[in-house]
Formats: structure tokens, sequence, C-alpha cells
């Protein structure tokens, strides 16, 4: 777990991650549409170049299916659309699919596609096209690290004709749509795939409303746009070609020097907002401000359920409660992030409203808990032990992670030991660290998973995914709870909604009496722009800037 | 002399072979064997759940189920014939990768070597033998750039002159204007250095009875200066070819992702972060062999510049700078 949080970048600015306030993110997140915000009712123009500052974290290949960088889909989804489309509201909307069946039993789903859509090279968008895709994502020479994952239950498909697919997959799998719909799982030339495999990495060819032009490693991207471009998503605001002639994504590592780049005109727009400049861009009347919350799991510290002390649920409870994480997370954030109320963010489908404000801040409840569990006695150093042990848990952090995942684990460890719990954080190398999650040697560990599905809590908690010898699983917390395996897989299988929704109230619920992790944050996507740049999007299946509605008045 | 010249070339060429294997052998030693499973590191990063498939299939198409030794026995042939092999993580030929980057890290070196070269020269040569305050400022601000980190004199140079007065774009490697900042972040704490270096060297020949006979034939102060002291005092500077070639690069790394440059310095960060071994491998073997020629450049510079070296016996010309 601790590979998929790493940063790339090594110095200490860009460690800052990125904020917005509570409001905006509510706003963006749950609100209508694609999470679009739009300054003025003027009518859009075609024409000009929009460069957006992105931040450090390049991917090493662009093939959709070849990176689960946070970075993949800003840079592919121009060049590559997809199956399906995501609404806020959490339905599946037709993209390059019209239309969709799933049979009852869930194994078997029917795409009708979108007819007359081009890939760049020419290429004809069918259903031969959709199965190469999709074996192609599952090619293990295509060596995918995430796409092939999130398709695990895919077993093979069926040409029923030009404009027909037959998907069979080899176990229910009610979040497949929901995955399709995430740029990491978007559309490449069959042609290419076919032809040129190994120039995907470098020069994707889609058939999306932009087509890439150069990738400058280091540095940039660049595209112009799709003329022939007629079959944008539904959930759009237009239809046709994009607005924008041109499209530069660079790669700006540093925090301050993105902020800067975007204050002193040399790009357009920003990703990832430093947390401290928020409220510089809101206070300035020539930029504009977007956020979204990231759908799936909240920034945590994941607690090893696998050996002592966290293998006793009153301690777990007992650090939960021991954390005023309201507090810590104001002040690392410089008040832009939103606490987390529970194991998904509220921009999650079946996220448990209702759970709100469960996990809360009690230093008495933790006292009695710890007392409850046998850790009556206490050392010279106010530490609690128990037959003469003392409670201590390990919490290894790699070193390349975000600067305040550490100022986090600091305060969070200060408020333990007012517990009496004695945290010691420990700074090994990356691949330490690595090799230290593999082998289950931690107690504590940080990470978050982005994800358009409460499915994220399978992922995260299944005793499934309990990394063996074999293979390497999500499981950080080593969770293995009869109850909640059993939900967790009834609501993966089933094609009803409404139990579907039931089910995952309940696994939340069932998280917030099992404690396997403390919830710190709801990550936000922050954007800036100047305020020429319209039309600027969100899209809910992944959110990271979406170009397609984007204009720039001169 | 044309003897002389070839043995040393020669052996300086036969040595630098031997350079080349032990870098390249330590490098792999360091990378296998230092914490981290292989398959993991490559194909594993952020958001990455790799299935067991992909990472079986990495595993054999790399040759990680071999023992190291084999594993090293087929790195080095591949590239005693020539062949750097491919990227494991970018998917391109070693070549290829080194070459989209190896430009920009060309062009700020080199830069970066012309304005510290020329500075500490132009300073030392201006300030040697003055009045002591007038030496007392030059040597003073020497020590605090040379002691400056170079991380931190960039973004000092950022706030100032491209988020404050806005001269210079804070960004990119495209163009003369965009190599202003990162040049000067380089090459300032090396200047302070050399230029400390020349001054004492300087300050010492200056003393020189020869200096002193100039003079009296009635030469200008500058031309003496030029002429006469600058050629003696070069020599050190020369010896210290290895540091400052050493700063330059490794300064390259934290310059290059301060200003969001390309260049080999990132490039090779995040290939030794994900165990890439061919591209580690490619970085190394050519920082080594621009290390061998250096070295080969700087002991035929000796012959030229003094001329008591190429009578003397091989043994008896100054060492060249440590290889930092």
């Amino acid at each position: 777990m601790t590979k998929r949080t790493q940063m790339t970048t090594r110095t200490m600015t860009t460690r800052a991650a990125a904020a917005v306030l509570g409001a905006a993110m509510v706003l963006a997140g749950c609100g209508s549409g694609t999470g679009t915000v739009s300054a003025g009712g003027t009518t859009p123009r075609a024409g000009g170049t929009l460069i957006l500052g992105e931040n450090g974290q390049e991917p090493t290949c662009l093939d959709p299916h070849g990176n689960s960088s946070s970075d993949g889909p800003v840079i592919t989804v121009p060049v590559s659309d997809s199956l399906v489309w995501f609404g806020a509201d959490g339905t599946i909307q037709p993209w390059l699919a019209d239309s969709w069946k799933v049979s009852p039993d869930g194994l078997t789903y029917t795409f009708t596609l979108h007819p007359g859509v081009k890939f760049h090279d020419g290429a004809v968008w069918n259903a031969e096209a959709l199965k190469t895709n999709f074996e192609h994502m599952r090619d293990p020479a295509t060596k995918s690290p995430l796409a092939a994952a999130y398709i695990a239950p895919y077993k093979d498909s069926k040409v029923i004709d030009e404009n027909t697919l037959e998907v069979h997959l080899s176990s229910p799998y009610s979040p497949f749509l929901n995955i399709l719909a995430q740029g990491y799982l978007g559309m490449i030339s069959p042609k290419q795939i076919k032809e040129a495999p190994q120039s995907i990495c470098e020069h994707p060819i889609g058939s999306g409303p932009f087509i890439l032009d150069k990738w400058t490693k280091g540095q940039s991207v660049t595209y112009h746009k799709n003329p022939d471009y007629n079959w944008g998503p539904k959930g759009a605001k237009h239809t046709g070609p994009a607005y924008l002639d041109k499209l530069e994504i660079r790669f700006l590592t540093e925090d301050a020097t993105r902020y800067n780049a975007l204050a002193s005109g040399e790009v357009n727009a920003i990703d990832f907002t430093p947390p401290q400049n928020v409220e510089d861009v809101k206070a300035n009347p020539d930029l504009g401000f977007v956020s979204a919350l990231r759908p799936g799991h909240p920034m945590s510290f994941w607690l090893n359920t696998s050996r002592a002390p966290f293998d006793d649920v009153k301690v777990r409870q007992a650090l939960l409660a021991s954390v005023d994480r309201s507090a810590i997370i104001k002040g690392i954030s410089f008040g832009q992030y939103e606490v987390a109320q529970g194991f998904v963010t509220p921009s999650t489908p079946d996220y448990a409203s209702g759970l709100e404000g469960k996990i809360a801040y009690d230093p008495a409840k933790a006292g009695r808990l710890l007392d409850e569990a046998g850790w009556t006695a206490k050392d010279a150093d106010g530490i609690r032990t128990k037959d003469g042990k003392r409670l201590t848990a390990y919490f290894p952090i790699d070193p390349s992670f975000p600067a305040q995942r550490m100022q986090i684990a600091v305060q969070t460890q200060a408020a333990a030991r007012k517990a009496g719990i004695d945290i010691q954080i420990q700074t090994p190398s990356t691949q330490e660290v690595s090799d230290r999650s593999l082998a289950g040697d931690y107690d504590l560990a940080s990470g978050l998973w982005a994800t358009n599905t409460a499915d994220v809590l399978w992922i995260q908690y299944s005793s499934k995914n309990i990394t063996t010898d074999k293979r390497r699983g999500q499981n950080v917390a080593r969770l293995s709870d009869g109850k909640l395996d059993e939900l967790l897989q009834t609501a993966r299988e089933t094609t009803d909604k409404a139990k579907q929704t039931d089910l995952y109230n309940q696994v939340q619920a069932r998280l917030i009496e099992l404690a396997p992790a403390i919830p710190f944050y709801n990550d936000p996507r922050p954007v800036s722009f100047q305020k020429k740049v319209h039309d600027l999007t969100l899209p809910p299946a992944y959110p990271s800037p979406y170009f397609y509605d984007t204009w720039l008045d001169e | 002399m044309r003897n002389k010249i070839l043995r040393l070339v020669g052996g300086r060429l036969i040595a630098g072979v031997g350079v080349l294997w032990g870098a390249a052998t330590l490098t792999f030693l360091v990378l296998y064997f230092t914490p981290g499973d292989q398959a993991q590191a490559i194909v594993g990063g952020e958001n990455a759940a790799p299935t067991p498939e992909v990472i079986a299939q990495v595993t054999a198409e790399y040759g990680l189920d071999q023992p190291w030794y084999a594993q090293y026995l087929s790195h080095l042939g591949r590239i005693l014939h020539g062949d750097l092999g491919t990227s494991y993580r970018l998917h391109t030929p070693v070549t290829q990768a080194i070459g989209e980057q190896a430009g920009a890290t060309l062009e700020l070196a080199l830069a970066a070597a012309v304005v510290g070269l020329t500075l500490s020269t132009v300073v030392a040569l201006a300030t040697a033998k003055r009045r002591r305050w007038i030496r007392g400022i030059a040597s003073g601000s020497e020590l605090v750039i040379a002691s400056t980190p170079s991380f931190w004199l960039g973004i000092l140079l950022l706030t100032v002159f491209s988020f404050g007065l806005r001269l210079f774009p804070a960004t990119g490697s495209h163009g003369l204007q965009s190599l202003v900042l990162p040049a000067l972040a380089l090459a300032l704490p090396i200047a302070g250095v050399l230029g400390h270096v020349l001054r004492e060297a300087l300050e010492e020949v200056l003393d020189e009875p020869f200096i002193v006979s100039a003079r009296t034939r009635g030469l200008a102060d500058l031309t003496v200066r030029l002429r006469h002291a600058l050629r003696h005092a070069l020599v050190p500077l020369i010896t210290m070819t290895g540091y400052w070639v050493g700063a330059l690069l490794g300064g390259a790394v934290i310059t290059e992702t301060l200003f969001t440059r390309q260049g080999i310095g990132r490039l090779l960060l995040s290939a030794v972060n994900a165990k890439d071994l061919p591209v580690v491998l490619g970085v190394v073997l050519l920082s080594a062999g621009i290390y061998v020629l250096l070295n080969l450049v700087v002991d035929l510079l000796y012959l030229v510049i003094d001329p008591r070296l190429r009578d003397a016996p091989a043994t008896a010309r100054p060492a060249v700078g440590g290889a930092s």
C-alpha cells in the first residue's frame, strides 16, 4: 500500500497537497451535471491555447491502461474517450456506448456502441475495438498497474454484430460500469494495440476531442483539437469539436512555482492548488477556483489489526477517540480540508450520511476503553502497560510522502501519548517501507484510494485482499471480519440498486464499530484558473481537469 | 613528446574501461542488494494495484527470478554488445530516454560552467592583491555563496527575478530566457569556490620575482595580471576540474527539479526509486565516461599550460582533482 500514495517528487515545498473550502467541496462534489463552474453567461467562443500547470506526478507511461498516477486521467482523457460517463448523482450515462443491458445474474453485459466514432488514426470504433481494448487491459504484457485489477472479473466477450458486444464476467461485479467511466479504462485505437503496442506509452491514439502532439518528458504534453469530434459524453455542455485549438499540460513540481506561474500569467490554470494559496486565489478578482472531492477512501491511517496492540478492537477505538481530528486537519490544511466522517468520502455513491458524527473526539472514552482492554498500569513515561509490556505501536512513514502526512502523524502521536499510547514514528527508505508493508511489519500505515464506487471498501477491507506471498492486496489494515466480508461480497454481486445501498450502509456502520483506520480528510482536487478560462470541469468519475467544454474569452 | 602523449592517452583509455566496468558493477550491486522487491518497484508507484499476472510477467520478462550473478552477467553482456537495453518503467530504449534528456542537462551545465568560470576569473583578477577591504568583501561573499545550498539560492532567484520582478520565466527549458536563472543558481556556488582558489593562487604568483621583473619593465598592471600571472594561477583551477564538473552534474538534479527543466538528473532520480536498472546503468556509464574523458583532457591541458611537464617523467605531474 505504501507505493500507491507515493509522491514522485522529493522536495519539501512540493509536499503540501491540495485544499478547498468545505462548502465548495460539497457543491462541486455533489452538485448536478459535471461539477462545472462557469463565470459569466457569455457565449462560448472557439479558439486559443490553454496552458495548465500540473503537479510533478508525471506518469511514466501515457497508455491509459499502463499507469496509475493521479495525473494519468488529466493527461489521457483529452485523447481517449470512455465507454460510459459517470454522473455526479452516481448514474451511469452513455458515451462511446449508447446503451447496455445487464443479465439478472450479473454475469453478462451487452453493450450497444455509438456508431460513427473514429480514432485519430482512422480506425473504426466497433464491437471488435472494445473487445481489443478489454484484452489489452488484461494482457500481462501491458503491465497494467491498475486497469487490469479493476476488470479482474472480466472473462471474455463475444462480438454479436458490428456495434454490439457481449461481455462475460467470471463473477458478478456491480461496480463494473462505474470503473469503466474512469480515465484509466479509456479506449485506445485497436489498430495501435494490434500493430504498434510498444508505441502506446509514448503516444497514445484515441478517439478523444484532442490529438496528442508531443510528450516532452519532464516538462509538458501538448495537444491540438480533433476537428472531427462529434461524440462527446451526454454529461457535457455542448456537442461537436472542443473549443480550444491547442492544449498544453506543464509539469510544475514545486507548489510555489506552480502558484506563481498562475499569478504571473505564465499558465492559464493550475491543478492541485497549494492549500496555503487557496485564500489568495479566492481573494484575487482575476482568478477563479473550482474543487471536487475525490470519491473513494479518505486519507487515513490504517491500523494493523493482525497483531498486537491493534488486534484488540478496544485499543483501536481508544486511539480514534483520543485524536482530535478536526483540529489537526484544520491546522495542516490552512483550514481547507474537510474532516472525513467515515470510511468513504461524501462524493462516493452509497455514502452513509446518517453515520456522520459517529467518530468523535472523546479522551475520557479513550481512557475507559484502554482500561477495559487491560492496559491499566502506567510506566514512568505515562505510557500504559499490560503484563509489563508497554502499549507501543510502530509507524514507518515513506520519506517521499507529502510533508502533511508527517505533520498529521506527529500530532496524532502527541494526542495518543496523552491517552497513554506510544506511537513510534520511523522513516526507513521508500523501498524498505514497501518491503515491510508486504511483510505486515507495521502497526500504522497511511494512504487513500480514489475510485468512484463504494466497492473501494471491498478493495480495502475484504479479507481476500490481505497481502499473501502470492498476491499483494490493498487490505492494509489486514482486517478479517466474517460479517463485513459477507456484506461486501453481497454488495459487490447484487444487481439490485436499493439492496446495494442498504448493504453499503451496513458496511459503513460495521466499519465504525471495527475501527480499522483513523479516517482524516476527504481528499479534494482544487483547481485555480484565470477568469478568462470558462467551463474547466472536473468529471465526477475521477475528478481531474477536463477540457472538452473549456473556452477562453480574450 | 608525441610518444608521451600517445602513451598517456592509451593508458588513460585502458584505465577508463576499468572505471566504467567498476562503476557498472557497483551500481548493479547497490541497486540489487538494497531492500525493496524489484518487480513491485517497477510496476508499483502511486495508486498501483498490479495483479499477480502482471507481477509474473514483469518478473519473467526482465529475468528478475534469476540469481543475482546471472542478472549481473546478462546486464554486462548486453552493455558489452553496445546495447543499453530498454527502460523497465518508460518502455523505451535507454539511449532514447537519455537522449531526450541529455540536451537540456548539457545546455544547463555548459551555461553554468561558462558563467561560473568567467565570474570567478574576473572577480579573482580584479581583487587579488588589492586593498584589504576589497579582498575582504570579495572573499566574504564567495564564502557565503559557496556555502549556500543551490536549492535555496534557486528559490531566492525565483522569488526576486521571476515572481517579484517578472524578468525571467520560472519554468521550462526552452530559450535563453528560461536558462538564465537555473544557470545562475547552479553557477554561483561553484564560482564562489573557484574564485577563492584562483585569488589565492594569483596572490601567490603576484609575489614571484618574475612578476616584479615584469612590472619593472613598465608593463601595465592589467597586462601583468592577464599575460603573466593568470597562466600560472590556472593550474590549481584545472586541478579542481573534477570538483566543479561533479558539482555541475550533482547540482543539476536539484536545479532541474526546482525550475521544472528536463534533464538527466531527474531521469536518474526516478529510475533509482523504481529500480529501473537499465536506465540507472546507462546514466552511470555516461557520467563515468564523461569523467574519464575529462581527466584525460585535463592531463593534456597540463602539458599545454606548463611546458616543464612535457619533459618531466610522467609521475611528476600534479594529481588531477578528485572525482567527487
